[in-house]
């Protein structure tokens, strides 16, 4: 080290006049740490390129897949196409892409042993948090939209904007059929906000980043399954991934909007109730280990 | 002068299940003091300190710095405070630089006024021209370094340092020293827990020795000093019954056993030691080997907290004979 000396004045002179750090601070950090990583970049890429991929591929197919929603005009309609992708990305993509971030955001503070490094400043917990919960939900808005954008946009151009046949065999002519297609895509924001809120909570309580990634994509496929059962109809408008399906209605004629209804107060509720939960547990955590 | 106490902790005490901790410590650092927090691993030490920077909150009792307590003004309590817990630690994927430009919104600086000062403590720390690498692949010296320019970071009043010379090699562990010595004579109030001896021996003025989460002493190095036992010796001869018998019979006041690694050792005042080896040559006694066991400080924290390094048991065998010989003044 060098010899330098280290003056009382140089050392000493700002701790009489401490800066307070605002909720905007925690906010940068967080999105600077994020931008960081070549995770991040490589979700958002993967976001953009993916579904350019799978249209192709999609498109390249001498028989449509028929047994799914829109899967049947998808080769030869891209807001069929757009759809069919929609369907496939709710089951657990979305999910998955939200959770990757917000199941670790938390986690890796453990997982690098860093919660010391941060909580021995000026931040407290509660700024910590929200701006964590801000970053992880913004990241999961910015990749849907960028999900969406490159599956209508490649659809279109790759597979074409002829008129859409709806749910009950209407034709849905072009100029609406883009709006009820970027609608749908739009309805995935309140579940996919739930299931970042889901994957924070786990990322807190888990301690451990493989579990706040999985479990919420494990939970959504099994609440898929529940949902898929007979005999619970009182139950399924509160599973988390009944607001996946909300769209539906959209697509129908004539058009009904109570699911998508029921999904705001749905996603709302699970993300109310997960950010309590994870707030309360990190406020009250002691913070031990390395 | 300012005469509030940095850090006043009041009957602390932290259980974990049936574990405790910290039973009941009460600990006062004033301005200006350099101040030891000693024992061994799993003595409190780094539990307490993680109460006074709020990572854990005490089970009973109250800890105040500079006045504050968590209860009353929550992170406020850390304003003028700096320092780290066990080894500092940081994100590995960013640059020493940006982690320090991190921190420093986090203490609500912006980039313009702390660039320079991160520039100032980097070099303080002699990590200049290592800034834009990645922490990951910083060595562990580095990183505690790092940690020490973090803590700068935030022109402390009150320094705490957990184990700062820990896993560090001996070059590192002098220069570490030399650093926490500089800062300290910069006037600041620093807070230093060890389990070395001779580190708080070197550089604090009063020191609490924590065993089991209790309070085994509490006072000046000075007073620290006056309880130290006498210094013993490892002693190798060609004739052991001999030496023990000269002991015995001209040297009452030096206590001559058994090692149990082979040879003798001999605890006394050093000038009845001497007399005792000379006596030794003196009766065609040959000595192979004389050297010292422990510092007397060694041994007299060895006695507080009643524990010895695993891997040391022969050391604490050795030492075991000076308390037989009943030798702390």
């Amino acid at each position: 080290m060098t010899s330098t000396d280290v003056k009382p004045d140089e050392t000493t002179s700002a701790a009489t006049r401490p800066a307070r750090p605002g909720f905007g601070a925690a906010l940068r950090w967080e999105t600077r740490k994020l931008r960081a990583q070549l995770r991040t970049k490589a979700l958002l890429v993967g976001a953009v390129l993916t579904p350019i991929a799978v249209v192709v591929i999609v498109h390249s197919q001498a028989r449509p897949p028929k047994d799914t929603l829109f899967g049947r005009f998808a080769t030869e309609n891209g807001f069929a196409m757009a759809l069919l992708l929609l369907g496939f990305a709710s089951q657990w993509v979305l999910p998955l892409l939200t959770a990757i971030v917000a199941g670790d955001i938390f986690a890796s503070e453990d997982q690098h042993g860093t919660w010391k490094t941060v909580l021995t400043r000026s931040i407290s917990r509660s700024k910590l948090f929200w701006a964590k919960t801000v970053v992880a939900t913004v990241f999961a808005l910015v990749a849907l939209v960028l999900l969406a954008a490159s599956t209508i946009a490649s659809s279109l151009l790759i597979v074409g904007h002829q008129p859409l046949t709806g749910l009950s065999g209407q034709t849905i002519h072009a100029r609406a059929a883009l709006e009820l297609v970027s609608a749908s895509w739009a309805s995935m924001a309140l579940p996919m906000v739930g299931f970042t809120c889901l994957a924070l909570l786990f990322s807190v309580w888990s301690r451990n980043s493989a579990v706040g990634i999985a479990a919420p994509v494990v939970i959504g496929l099994i609440m898929q399954l529940v949902g898929a059962l007979g005999g619970i109809e009182t139950l399924r408008p509160y599973l988390l991934s009944t607001p996946f399906e909300a769209w539906h209605g959209l697509l129908a004629s004539p058009q009904f909007t109570g699911p998508l209804q029921e999904s705001v107060i749905t996603s709302a509720g699970w993300s109310v109730v997960c950010l309590v939960a994870a707030f309360l547990i990190l406020r009250r955590r002691d913070i031990t280990g390395d | 002068m300012n005469t509030e106490l940095a850090v006043d902790a009041v009957d602390v005490t932290k259980r974990y299940g049936q574990l405790v901790a910290v039973d009941h410590l009460s600990l006062q650092v004033a301005q200006g003091e350099v101040y030891g927090i000693l024992g061994p691993n799993g003595a409190g030490k780094t539990t307490f300190l993680r109460m006074l920077f709020g990572l854990i909150r005490p089970d009973s009792g109250t800890v105040r710095v500079f006045g504050r307590s968590w209860a009353d003004s929550g992170v406020r309590v850390l304003d003028g405070v700096a320092g780290f817990i066990e080894s500092p630690r940081f994100y590995p994927y960013l640059t020493g630089k940006q982690n320090l430009e991190g921190l420093a919104l986090l203490d609500g600086g912006d980039r313009g006024r702390h660039g320079s000062r991160i520039a100032e403590v980097l070099d303080v720390v002699d990590l200049a021209g290592r800034e834009n690498d990645k922490v990951g692949g910083y060595s562990y010296g580095m990183r505690q370094r790092l940690g020490v320019a973090a803590s700068l970071l935030r022109d402390p009043k009150l320094l705490v340092l957990d184990e700062p010379a820990n896993g560090l090699d001996p070059g590192g562990i002098r220069d570490m020293r030399g650093l926490v010595k500089r800062l300290a004579e910069s006037g600041l109030t620093v807070l230093l827990s060890s389990h070395h001896m001779d580190e708080v021996e070197e550089i604090c003025d009063n020191v609490t020795i924590m065993s089991r989460g209790k309070v085994a002493f509490h006072g000046s190095i000075g007073d620290l000093r006056a309880m130290a036992p006498d210094p013993g010796h490892l002693l190798s001869t060609n004739d052991d019954a001999k030496a023990r018998i000269i002991a015995l019979e001209q040297h009452p006041e030096v206590a001559v056993e058994s090692d149990p690694q082979g040879g003798l050792v001999a605890i006394g005042p050093p000038e009845r030691l001497s007399a005792y080896v000379a006596d030794l040559v003196r009766a065609d006694v040959e000595l192979r080997e004389f050297t010292p066991t422990q510092t007397p400080l060694e041994a007299l924290f060895f006695m507080l907290t009643d524990t010895q390094s695993d891997t040391d048991e022969a050391t604490g065998e050795r030492f075991s004979h000076r308390q037989k010989a009943g030798v702390v003044r």
